[in-house]
């Protein structure tokens, strides 16, 4: 039962971490209005922007964030150049195309720079243990969760307190009428890109130092997890999204107990199917729109 | 790729057509005998193993605009199929064959199902993580398929004693599938069925609304898709005699769909130049081969930059819309 | 005469938008039946609800006394009943005679045995398709255009293309959805003319409009819809003195002499 309960708990963190992944991901669908594949890369390249600050600076997890948001951020605007900028009323699948191809530029020179494998990144955040037996929290799990609620909490702010996230709601509401309203459509959603892809890019960095390792290639099931658990949101919504991932977390960590942790993606992708065949809108509350 | 008028002409005429088919198929028969080097019979084999699958996916993008992102994953189980029945329940090549393709079209049944009510995206999404998760099993199932050390010593289709273990040889298997391959499409595509399936690629509510079950339509040119890539796998893997699970992943779905883009989807024709433009660049690319996909990238990038029907798709389909697309309203009042 | 569509209390919320409310209808068979009300009154609504785009909130829709309340489009089309749009959604990169060719897919039955071997059945299709899509072509009078693509035809025979793909399916009722929208005024009197011409062949039509004279000229029967309800119903003359209608149309004190 012990373990079952840490597993449990494992899985919150975790899906803490898809969490923020999926918000990330619903900001920038919600904005851009067009589907990415580019956010698993996005992450990846996060991860490896904090893994080369911390080895300059040392772990400084402060500046571990910010070096990932922007560096991620930055990477969302070249994103947005390639992949959206010019594809705003061209059918849908060539943009998803171009973000296609970008996830295999992105992810293919990352192998090149980086290097193929597996890069350790041990001991950012002190081993210590909070708790009795196996029921308790690790100083790694309460960094992540905190820092995922501090940024969730941020985001929200942004949205309902700044001009610029009231800007960046109007545009993901309707970008018509955003565009008659003197919004800068197209400045926004670059904005809302960046934002979406900088969150992104932190919960690669978290990714990273939960795992204590990064590597080229993990931005396949990055990006996996981050659709799959936007979709319980319709990918659009954030809230949905936060819980959908974390939802995803635990399933995961539960569906390891009974098999092995090879499987793991395994279990990701079963949540993605079981969603789509029960709930396909996702789960958040249809507004009075027309489909 | 404009085609000169008085050529085109000739194609018009079926007598000429069929003259000039059985012509061409004669040529491509006798490249064997040319005794070139087993490494160019290699690339020649590789290329039409490539149009089998780069057409396949193209059935399912191009012509009834469903996005498939992981058809290496249903490459991947008519290898794995085809392998394991030879390799432990010692079954001839020509059982394993079709067996594979069926295996890899119940898989794409299931895969697409969830998804056929859905927008285009979800089966997409869907499509990658079943690739990733075909490539996961392979990798975990060590009883079945090997685990990371693959499968080896896979053996080669013996046919009245006629061994097809070199590639001289073996090009003429490839050569007879993509054969068929090509010929039954194209019969599919100028029938009914074929003509439901573009409408649905064209307007999916205007299709339903004239009756067309685009469910079932669509579970249909999946199914057909995912066929051909079992039937592409079950004949890949004892012509290399080894496989791996990482022979089939992402990177090689992308492979696939990099061919379908560059030569152009919703046309027979595109699959096939695109396979052996990209075949040609993998070899081109050789001494700089952990460049290969990023050059694929940029060429997918670019061709929908300038020309999102690729190289020699039709300019006529929404698959060639660009930013101007959608101008339906401009037409309205 | 009997009935051939029948539509109980149908509604259909959005959210909180009503927009259709409580609509009882019945369309008698070879008639034409019109469906007129300001912009946003629910027509289209109304509309996509018989032709199962969309699944009503509440009530029924029968089809020749059958339930096809929430059934899918392709399987309303295959009892006989098809539409046109308002916002014409043709195969935009095909030509004429191939979107006409489409609308013969609930009527042939090859499958791909067939198509591969092109059997006797697969061949005798072909041909019936041709033949017969040209006929429905040649009916609307677009036969200039057959192989002209539909993206580049003038509007109003992108229109009257809607309606040869929906002819094809030979319908027992035919759903038209703002007809005239964009035609000018002789145009318009060449489709009210059609139309009475296919109602003489049996064909049981409803059509959406807003051109009021082509209403009052065309139709048998109308009903008015404002803000999703049902104001009045009856034959144009009784539509044309009903004081609701010239109130929804013009507002209140305002009404000079009737509509027109």
């Amino acid at each position: 039962m012990d373990y079952y309960l840490s597993q449990a708990i494992n899985g919150i963190c975790q899906g803490s971490i898809y969490a923020l992944m999926a918000i990330g991901y619903s900001v920038v669908v919600g904005v851009v209005g067009l589907v990415t594949f580019t956010h698993g890369e996005v992450i990846m390249l996060g991860a490896f922007a904090s893994f080369y600050t911390f080895q300059l600076v040392g772990n400084n997890l402060i500046i571990g964030v910010i070096a990932s948001f922007l560096a991620s951020a930055f990477i969302g605007v070249f994103v947005f150049k390639i992949c959206y900028e010019r594809f705003f009323n061209a059918p849908r699948h060539i943009s998803l195309i171009c973000t296609i191809g970008t996830s295999m530029l992105l992810r293919n020179l990352a192998q090149i720079i980086f290097g193929p494998n597996n890069k350790p990144l041990l001991e950012v955040v002190p081993n210590r243990f909070f708790g009795q037996g196996v029921v308790g929290l690790t100083l790694v799990q309460i960094i992540v969760i905190a820092t995922v609620i501090s940024l969730s909490f941020l985001l929200f702010l942004f949205f309902n307190r700044t001009r610029w996230g009231i800007m960046l709601r109007a545009v993901s509401q309707d970008k018509t009428a955003a565009a008659m309203m003197g919004i800068n459509v197209r400045l926004t959603s670059l904005l809302g890109n960046s934002i979406g892809c900088g969150l992104g890019g932190v919960a690669g960095m978290l990714l990273a130092i939960y795992y204590q390792t990064l590597v080229a290639t993990m931005g396949g099931s990055a990006g996996m997890k981050a659709f799959s658990s936007a979709v319980l949101g319709g990918l659009t919504n954030i809230p949905s999204a936060a819980a959908g991932g974390l939802c995803l977390g635990i399933v995961e960590n539960l569906g390891i107990t009974i098999s092995s942790a090879s499987f793991r993606d395994i279990f990701a992708f079963i949540f993605l199917l079981l969603v789509l065949i029960v709930k396909p809108e996702g789960f958040a509350k249809k507004t009075g729109v027309r489909p | 790729m404009t085609i000169p008028p008085s050529i085109s002409a000739l194609f018009q005429k079926k007598g000429m057509r069929i003259s000039l088919g059985i012509l061409g198929i004669a040529l491509l028969a006798l490249i064997p005998q040319l005794n070139l080097k087993s490494y160019y019979m290699g690339v020649l084999c590789r290329i039409l193993l490539y149009t089998i699958l780069a057409g396949s996916l193209n059935v399912i993008n191009g012509y009834s605009g469903q996005f498939n992102i992981g058809h290496a994953g249903f490459f991947g189980i008519g290898a794995y199929t085809s392998a394991i029945l030879s390799l432990q329940l010692k079954m001839p090549f020509w059982i394993a064959l079709p067996i594979s393709g069926l295996l890899a079209m119940i898989v794409g049944l299931i895969v697409a199902l969830p998804t056929l009510r859905l927008k285009g995206i979800y089966l997409a999404i869907v499509t990658l993580g079943a690739s990733e998760i075909i490539r996961l099993i392979a990798l975990n199932w060590m009883s079945l398929t090997g685990g990371p050390n693959g499968l080896r010593g896979i053996p080669a289709p013996v046919l009245f004693g006629l061994k097809f273990s070199r590639s001289q040889q073996y090009y003429y298997i490839f050569l007879v599938l993509s054969l068929v391959f090509y010929f039954m499409t194209r019969r599919i595509i100028q029938s009914r069925i074929g003509r439901a399936w573009i409408s649905i690629r064209e307007d999916e509510t205007a299709a339903r609304s004239l009756g067309v079950e685009t469910m079932r339509f669509k579970a249909a040119n999946f199914m057909y898709g995912a066929f051909w890539a079992g039937i592409a796998g079950g004949a890949f893997s004892p012509y290399f005699k080894f496989i791996s699970s990482d022979m089939f992943s992402l990177d090689e779905g992308f492979n696939i769909l990099s061919m379908v883009i560059i030569g152009g989807q919703g046309t027979l024709a595109g699959p096939i130049v695109g396979a052996i433009i990209v075949n040609f660049l993998t070899e081109f690319l050789r001494p700089i081969s952990q460049y290969r996909l990023v050059v694929y990238a940029i060429l997918i990038i670019a061709m929908m930059w300038l020309r999102p029907q690729g190289l020699v798709g039709v300019s006529k389909s929404v698959l060639a819309e660009r930013r101007f697309g959608r101008s339906r309203r401009v037409h309205r009042r | 005469m009997a009935c051939i569509l029948e539509a109980q209390s149908i509604c259909k919320y959005f959210g909180g938008l009503k927009a259709v409310e409580k609509v009882d209808m019945q369309i008698e068979e070879g008639k034409i039946f019109g469906i007129i009300g300001p912009n946003g009154a629910g027509k289209t609504t109304f509309f996509n609800i018989c032709s199962g785009m969309y699944r009503p909130t509440a009530g029924r829709i029968l089809f020749e006394g059958k339930d096809i309340t929430g059934m899918p489009p392709e399987a309303i089309a295959r009892l006989g009943i098809a539409r046109t749009f308002q916002n014409i959604q043709l195969f935009r990169y095909m030509t004429v005679l191939e979107n006409v060719k489409i609308g013969f897919h609930i009527r042939t039955r090859s499958g791909f045995l067939n198509a591969l071997v092109r059997d006797r059945r697969y061949r005798e299709e072909e041909r019936f398709i041709e033949n017969e899509a040209r006929a429905v072509i040649e009916k609307v009078g677009l036969s200039p255009y057959v192989d002209t693509l539909a993206s580049n035809l003038p509007y109003g025979l992108q229109r009257k293309v809607e309606i040869a793909r929906a002819l094809a399916l030979k319908p027992k009722m035919l759903l038209l959805d703002e007809p005239v929208a964009g035609m000018n005024p002789l145009e318009t009197r060449e489709l009210s003319e059609f139309i009475i011409r296919l109602n003489a062949e049996g064909y049981t039509i409803v059509v959406i409009e807003h051109d009021m004279k082509f209403v009052m000229n065309t139709c048998h029967h109308i009903l008015v819809l404002n803000f999703g309800q049902k104001i009045c119903e009856g034959n144009p003359a009784e539509v044309r003195r009903n004081k609701a209608v010239n109130e929804a149309y013009f507002g209140k004190g305002l009404v000079v002499g009737g509509v027109s």
